[in-house]
């Protein structure tokens, strides 16, 4: 415990807990729309157009975190207007924007030679190398993503119950989803340095899903997001400091244990589950 | 009597003109040359069967398809695009669709939704809506469901709730998309009962998509049959069920009968 808090002391280690809450509060926000918009997809295609990109960057001499934040932003702009598209289902949309991405990826990793390392990196993630620049960065658009849920909530609840009813009443859905897919292309660049590219997949599904068991309320459902997302990232951290574990697969473990936990415990599944199982006498 | 309105000059007085709207896609023409026009407060049956179009033209009249041909809604010439104010002024009922039962909304929350688009951008929903919505779902009987999570509400309730929110929009023309299909047969002459007595209350036009001639809301008074895209019939519901009118369009044998001021239906 003292060795924790020693290590607290230092610069890296701040800015490493600040990206760690702010990596899980963005990615958490993010989750309460994946979930309930059951597009798990848009995660994986997301954090694999920030990889394409960063590892495209390293090959062009670009700074990757920026090359990784252009890619996803592109793939934003095209999954739109392309899961807007009648004749094709998004999933299937994402699902070949995902593996094509990660055709793009291992192509640049496999013409990376000489710093194939630095690749990894993106990956597993590495929180402890984190720049203040890069820091700032995350701040900005975690906080972007909270204006843009606060400012819009009445909207982003009817578009999160029907986009096609949302857009019969009169609401702008088809904004407010780009602007989502948008701000999900930042959050997922500007983490992937942070729990990793494979990692943050997760964090981009478990949070919502353990909000999801405990209410019906869309407001606490984005703070129990939230606060479970910021909750498995810091468990995760703590853990791979004092027991030497990589940070990323920590954390994902950690955001497991509290969706296990949530579902064992979850009011809505005990409220709903007798019905079902109730004999007929 | 509803066509003509309470005005008298409501025939005159159209909300809504297509003129040989076309879809075409590359299966075929989904709609080929309609031509209809609705007068305001009327309640118009689009009856077909499946595969007829008449969900195409629902789509088209409230701006989700592309389509050939001319539009006009409340006298003004639309393509699929629309402005807010004018998409406003159409309320959309869908068919029942699936919701997960842990969805996080409320039964009167869902309702809401239905005054966002009317309220616009950083203007919350306050007492008002609130109580619009209330008074709604009171009249629909369902008041004590209002806290209660959306996705555990019989399919029957869900429905309503659907009504409720396209009210709430306070459209000019309310389009209802088979509204009572896949429902038990009390419950779709609860939800019917309901759909008459909201169109005389609310000063709307409605029109009404449906495959199932013998589940009719009685203010409906105008029936336009679709098959292949194509106007077969448009005029009164009583010449449109007929049983040569009704078999030709089904293609199958349907009979129909009448005793005690009663219309009964009889096939295989």
């Amino acid at each position: 415990m003292e060795q924790l808090i020693d290590a607290l002391a230092y610069p890296p280690i701040q800015r490493a807990v600040l990206a760690c809450v702010l990596c899980g509060a963005g990615c958490s926000l993010l989750s309460v729309f994946v979930v309930l918009m059951k597009m798990p997809l848009i995660g994986v295609s997301m954090s694999h157009a920030a990889f394409a990109g960063a590892v495209l960057g390293m090959l062009i001499h670009v700074n990757p975190f920026l090359s990784g934040l252009i890619l996803c932003l592109l793939t934003a702009g095209i999954l739109g207007p392309l899961s807007d598209r009648t004749d094709i289902a998004p999933e299937n949309v994402l699902g070949i924007l995902f593996s094509f991405l990660m055709g793009v990826a291992f192509l640049g990793m496999g013409i990376l030679t000489h710093t194939k390392a630095e690749a990894l990196n993106l990956i597993w993630g590495s929180l402890l190398s984190l720049s203040g620049p890069h820091l700032a960065v995350l701040a900005a658009v975690t906080v972007l993503l909270v204006a843009f849920i606060l400012l819009f909530f009445k909207e982003i609840r009817s578009v999160l119950f029907n986009r096609r009813l949302a857009a019969a009443s009169g609401v702008p859905e088809r904004p407010i989803y780009y602007a989502l897919l948008f701000l999900t292309g930042a959050i997922v660049s500007s983490n992937l340095t942070t729990v990793g590219g494979l990692l943050i997949f997760a964090l981009l599904v478990q949070p919502g899903a353990t909000a999801l068991q405990l209410t019906y309320n869309l407001k606490h459902f984005f703070i129990i997001s939230a606060f479970s997302g910021i909750a498995a990232c810091l468990l995760g951290l703590v853990a791979s400091y004092l027991l030497d574990l990589p940070s990323g697969a920590a954390v994902v473990l950690a955001a497991t244990a509290i969706f296990a936990a949530a579902y064992v415990f979850s009011p809505k599944r005990r409220k709903a589950g007798p019905k079902k199982g109730k004999p007929v006498s | 009597m509803k066509r003509t309105g309470a005005s008298g000059s409501a025939v005159h007085d159209p909300v809504m003109e297509l003129e040989g709207i076309t879809v075409r896609k590359s299966r075929g023409l989904l709609l080929d040359d309609v031509s209809l026009r609705v007068s305001r407060n009327e309640f118009v049956g689009i009856i077909g069967p499946n595969g007829a179009g008449k969900t195409t033209l629902l789509n088209v009249i409230a701006g989700f398809e592309r389509f050939e041909g001319a539009l006009r809604l409340f006298g003004r010439r639309e393509s699929r695009k629309r402005t807010r104010e004018t998409q406003l002024r159409i309320g959309y009922v869908p068919q029942l669709f699936p919701i997960d039962p842990a969805f996080p909304i409320l039964a009167a929350e869902a309702v809401m939704t239905g005054a966002v688009g009317r309220l616009g951008f950083f203007r919350r929903s306050g007492e008002a809506e609130r109580e619009k919505a209330m008074r709604l779902m009171e009249m629909m009987r369902m008041a004590h469901l209002a806290d209660s999570p959306l996705g555990q509400l019989s399919g029957g309730e869900r429905q309503k709730v659907s009504l409720a929110r396209a009210i709430l929009q306070e459209p000019d023309i309310l389009l209802m998309d088979e509204p009572t299909a896949n429902l038990d047969i009390a419950v779709q002459r609860e939800v019917l009962i309901l759909i008459n007595e909201l169109h005389r209350r609310e000063n709307m036009t409605f029109l009404f998509v449906t495959h199932d001639f013998t589940m009719l809301p009685a203010a409906m008074r105008r029936a336009v049959l679709l098959d292949r895209g194509r106007v077969v019939f448009d005029g009164d519901v009583s010449g449109a069920l007929s049983s040569e009118t009704l078999s030709g369009l089904f293609r199958y044998p349907i009979e129909l009968f009448e005793r005690n001021g009663r219309r009964y239906v009889s096939y295989d």
